[in-house]
């Protein structure tokens, strides 16, 4: 799917519990030569009496040096996680969620987690606070911890949607703020014929003036 | 627990005085508050945040104060939100907020983000706006309530030109404009009340518009002067307005500003600006006003009081002594040495 875009980050999701034992036993299959940059996304929900063998199947791969992005309210044995040291790349989360909103409560988690790097997930925070404050405030606090930037819009119903007009434009204020190296990766939801779109889209997203792009 | 810390009480031991009244309100207003985010602990939800305003919402409450509160919605409409109003209503067992009960309702954020200025700002709407600014407090849904806050700073910060010039005094007219607007309106509803009211609760009214309402515009003023005041250097200034991320930053230097209520909002600006004099006569003014709104004796005799009587009566003189300490304070805070120039260019005209 992705062979033909300009792509070269790649997170390997297993958003649902159910996805990660098949994702972790395909990896030796997979031909991922094409990527510079490869990170594994853990489920983003499950309970605490499932945690023991998630993190178990998780830390199997800590060989292969590709950070592991959690759900902060997925850590409930903390001493666990920390056993990730720097591959743990805590997420920013949506409003629905009781933690890692805002930059004080990521500030509490990285005092858990000293470690850890970060994961801005754009349409989290641009959810939490339209203005694209508490972006700015995460980017300013936690710069030298950001790993990988999750893009896209996170709708009224919380699902990953492509981005808007309007995310466009609350995303390109802050967006000078991340260093070009960072990988950014790109949680929209499209057919797979929008794909090309879509990656447009998060270019014009990640660099101010528009017009630079759709010339290009 | 720790001992309490506040702008307020900072001042106060750094100067080396006491407010009681000050202090008891404060501590009244954290039990009140404490108790009602308890109540209302169910009724929190992703997009609507309940807010109190008034006395409670600026740390000022009494055993006597109206609970003035209102359901902010920020998010997809849903009819439900009108039972949340309701639930939330029968907990807080609200009094009637004034024959209006402007408070105790439902508003969306749209209004307040969108309708700045113009026909459709209408008079509520302007009040609900910049009181969310200067002395609101959350109840539930503290990431909503402030998400709007930073939206309706975002209004008036980034959209003001003259604030972004480089040669400029950085002082955000359009913020600045609004809160005279809001302080005039309150003057002049005074005037409408009194009429419209046949003079009822005059004397009460009267005190508060002198010193709790006049107290808004104070913090109201004094943080438009603060990016002003916040960069000495010329050079400095130019250097930080020019940058792109600086426009985040100040949004955020406001809202934490407006986090405190605007007593502290003040203390802060006093313990940098004021001599402990001006400090001393402001904040022991305010403080014997709080003394008679604490007092139910006082408060009812104020509340109760005709217009015609007031010019004889004790307790009204007295008040109004104290509003006019309260108001010299102020006029040698903002035409002292230190204020003078701002005061003299954006205060006045």
């Amino acid at each position: 799917m992705l062979r033909e875009q300009p792509v070269t980050a790649l997170e390997l999701s297993a958003i649902r519990e159910r996805e990660l034992l098949p994702l972790l036993r395909s990896l030796d299959g997979l031909d991922l030569s094409q990527f510079d940059y490869i990170s594994i996304h853990a489920p983003s929900s499950f309970s605490a009496e499932n945690e023991g063998w998630i993190f178990g199947e998780l830390y199997k791969c800590l060989h292969r040096g590709w950070p592991v992005v959690v759900h902060p309210d997925t850590l409930y044995d903390r001493s666990l996680w920390r056993l990730f040291g720097k591959l743990l790349c805590i997420e920013n989360m949506d409003k629905r969620k009781g933690v890692g909103r805002t930059v004080g409560e990521l500030n509490y988690l990285f005092t858990e987690f000293p470690e850890a790097s970060f994961c801005l997930d754009m349409g989290h925070a641009r959810q939490v606070d339209t203005s694209m404050t508490e972006a700015y405030r995460m980017l300013k606090h936690f710069r030298s911890r950001l790993r990988q930037v999750h893009i896209s819009e996170v709708n009224t119903q919380n699902k990953h949607d492509h981005l808007s007009f309007v995310s466009i434009l609350g995303f390109q204020e802050v967006t000078p703020m991340i260093p070009s190296s960072t990988p950014i990766i790109i949680e929209s939801v499209v057919p797979e014929h929008q794909i090309g779109a879509e990656i447009c889209r998060v270019q014009r997203a990640l660099h101010a003036p528009a017009e630079q792009v759709e010339a290009s | 627990m720790g001992e309490p810390s506040y702008p307020t009480l900072e001042l106060s031991r750094r100067i080396g005085v006491q407010w009681p009244n000050i202090e008891s309100t404060r501590e009244l207003s954290g039990r009140k508050i404490g108790e009602l985010k308890q109540l209302l602990l169910d009724l929190d939800s992703d997009d609507t945040s309940i807010v109190v305003q008034g006395s409670l919402g600026r740390g000022e409450f009494t055993n006597d104060s109206d609970i003035d509160w209102f359901l902010l919605v920020d998010g997809i409409a849903d009819p439900h939100h009108h039972d949340v109003f309701l639930e939330a209503d029968k907990r807080i067992i609200a009094p009637p907020v004034g024959r209006e009960r402007i408070f105790a309702t439902l508003v969306s954020s749209h209004d307040l983000i969108h309708n700045v200025g113009g026909d459709d700002d209408t008079n509520n709407n302007l009040t609900r706006r910049l009181l969310l600014l200067l002395e609101s407090t959350p109840l539930t849904g503290v990431i909503t309530h402030e998400r709007v806050v930073k939206n309706i700073l975002k209004r008036y910060l980034l959209e003001d030109r003259s604030f972004w010039r480089v040669d400029g005094p950085h002082i955000p007219h359009f913020l600045l404009n609004d809160f005279a607007r809001l302080w005039r309106t309150m003057a002049v509803d005074f005037a409408y009340k009194l009429r419209a009211r046949s003079g009822e609760k005059w004397a009460i009214r009267n005190v508060k518009l002198r010193m709790s309402r006049k107290l808004l515009y104070v913090a109201g003023l004094l943080a438009c002067f603060h990016p002003h005041l916040l960069l000495d250097d010329p050079e400095e200034r130019k250097r930080v307005y020019e940058e792109q991320s600086f426009q985040p930053e100040i949004i955020d230097i406001f809202h934490s500003i407006f986090s405190d209520n605007p007593l502290d909002i003040v203390a802060t600006f006093l313990n940098k600006l004021g001599d402990d004099a001006t400090v001393s006569q402001v904040f022991r003014a305010y403080d014997k006003f709080l003394g008679v709104l604490l007092d139910p004796k006082q408060r009812r005799h104020l509340e109760e009081l005709p217009e015609a009587a007031a010019d004889s009566d004790p307790i009204y003189q007295e008040a109004r002594k104290t509003s006019h300490r309260f108001r010299d304070g102020l006029l040698d805070l903002f035409f002292g040495e230190k204020l003078y120039s701002l005061t003299r260019l954006y205060g006045v005209f």
